[in-house]
């Protein structure tokens, strides 16, 4: 059994979520699921509604919610930069979690700028004890461009197609310019080395899943290493490269692939107290 | 903005239907329930729904936004989403409404198939009149559009490296589970008008064939709205659907009727 709260909270009373608390899940590692993007607290077609339950009925305590300015969420009217304004929107989200499920320690959960906004918390917030990253930093390697451009240059198709646009065959079809719907923006190499590195030397837990719906900058299970060099092989970092999903997940089965992997590596490195007694 | 006027909270059968009240600052006289889209629709209107009730509740309105069954934060499960239950959960949010703002006189708006609803529950919910935005109003023709924008899905390069299975797309619309009884509903769903004043609001692509006389004949009118809204565009199915004129041409018709 578990019941869901609905929530305002936060120092400015400005933030809204979805608190799902198991029976009996007094301590347990709690689960913080950011925004992805624009999309307001449910996720993309609804993931985190999914996830949170499914991780509720396994007995761990959840919140979703909206970041300040972002779905139902206010901005607090305070001066902070963005950076601190997530912190300080993830310090309230993890008192409210301790105070309705006794929380003490934290798993963060981000998809695309969710990854990002968690990668700030987690890098800084020694409460925080893991995270699961989906399209989150990422660099195009030179394994990645060639990867990306070698198939294409020794495709005779394609070398045929571009001579007869060049003879005045047919023209190419425009395609129709990709909407930004979501974006991570760049950050340092060495900075984000540096931060995993920092993560797992406390004593963090990390799981990366990268989808084939970043193929623009990412197409391989390898070019974790390649970006982020030996941290990637350090026992407390797991990855997984689903390359033939899409960046949010749009096939519901894809869907019940990812969170069975991330209750999967919940159950592995956080296993509840009171695992069993849930249904 | 007063946060606290702004509550979230469940409500319903077993506490299983999220709400969102907006409180206006003075006694209301009249109330509004916002009776969202289903679907992929529900969470591209969100931010514009907000938007909406914020400035109705600026202008004196008590106002409800809610997830039906199945939706949003509400319980269930998208594969559960019934179109009895949503009608039925527009007329139990309008309890709601009416217990929370102390009025009995109810406004219904929706968009898509949130306007269909919201013209479905009218009577059984005595909503005083409705304003619907490109309500769905046939929906065997509808059912086959988002069965051919479900196919386009599975081979959108755009979004894949490579087309997927039949089955990997199967007994889905645009990204959730659709079970076989709403399948059902909906192609046979043939809305009727409302017998209160009628609103719609057309922001659909120019057509040459009659599309709302068939509800607004009697008690209602059209405005258009501009530019066209993209609600079948699969390449902008994840962008937000916001829309000022929207905003004005609500909040100007309740000025008008107050």
């Amino acid at each position: 059994m578990m019941r869901e709260e609905a929530h305002r909270f936060g120092r400015a009373r400005h933030l809204v979520g979805i608190a799902g608390i198991p029976e009996g899940a007094r301590g347990e590692t709690g689960v913080i699921v950011l925004n992805a993007g624009l999309v307001h607290r449910i996720g993309p077609f609804r993931l985190h509604v999914e996830l949170t339950r499914q991780l509720n009925a396994a007995g761990y305590p959840t919140l979703r919610f909206d970041l300040s300015t972002l779905g139902d969420s206010a901005a607090s009217g305070g001066q902070l930069t963005r950076t601190q304004q997530v912190c300080a929107d993830l310090d309230d989200a993890m008192k409210l979690l301790s105070e309705r499920a006794g929380c003490e320690r934290f798993v963060l959960f981000g998809l695309c700028s969710g990854a990002q906004n968690a990668h700030v918390v987690a890098a800084t917030d020694p409460r925080v004890s893991g995270a699961v990253f989906l399209d989150g930093y990422a660099f195009r390697t030179l394994g990645y461009k060639l990867r990306h451009y070698l198939p294409r240059l020794i495709d005779p198709g394609r070398w045929a197609r571009r001579l007869m646009r060049r003879a005045g065959g047919a023209p190419a079809t425009p395609k129709a310019a990709a909407q930004p719907i979501f974006a991570v923006a760049p950050a340092p190499r060495e900075e984000v080395i540096a931060d995993f590195t920092g993560m797992v030397g406390r004593g963090m837990k990390l799981y990366l899943v990268y989808s084939g719906g970043i193929s623009n900058y990412f197409n391989h299970a390898r070019q974790f290493r390649e970006c982020f060099g030996k941290v990637m092989n350090h026992p407390a970092v797991t990855t997984r490269y689903a390359a033939e999903t899409d960046h949010t997940y749009i096939l519901t089965g894809d869907r019940a692939r990812l969170l069975d992997g991330v209750g999967g590596w919940l159950s592995r490195n956080f296993p509840p107290a009171s695992a069993g007694r849930h249904s | 903005m007063r946060l606290d006027a702004e509550m979230p909270f469940f409500f319903g059968p077993d506490s299983g239907l999220f709400g969102m009240y907006h409180a206006p600052a003075f006694p209301p006289r009249r109330a509004m329930l916002m009776c969202p889209p289903l679907g992929q629709d529900l969470i591209r209107c969100h931010r514009l729904y907000r938007q909406l009730a914020q400035a109705l509740a600026e202008e004196g309105m008590a106002v409800l936004r809610f997830d039906y069954y199945g939706t949003g934060d509400s319980a269930g499960d998208s594969a559960e989403v019934n179109w009895e239950r949503c009608v039925s959960d527009a007329t139990t949010a309008t309890a709601e409404l009416r217990r929370r703002a102390g009025v009995d006189r109810v406004i219904a708006f929706g968009a898509r198939l949130g306007g269909s609803i919201a013209l479905t529950a009218a009577e059984r919910a005595r909503f005083s009149e409705v304003i619907a935005w490109d309500p769905v109003l046939e929906g065997e023709r509808y059912v086959a559009e988002l069965d051919a924008m479900q196919a386009a899905l599975r081979e959108d390069a755009g979004r894949f490296n490579r087309p997927r299975s039949h089955s990997d797309v199967a007994e889905q619309w645009l990204g959730f589970d659709i079970g076989e009884t709403l399948r059902r509903q909906l192609s046979s769903l043939r809305v009727a008008p409302a017998n209160v004043p009628t609103l719609v609001l057309d922001s659909m692509p120019a057509s040459p064939d009659p599309r709302w006389e068939r509800i607004v004949s009697q008690r209602g009118k059209v405005a258009t709205i501009a530019p066209p809204t993209p609600w079948d565009d699969l390449d902008r199915l994840e962008t937000a659907i916001l829309s000022h004129p929207l905003i004005q041409a609500v909040t100007g018709r309740l000025k008008e009727v107050a």
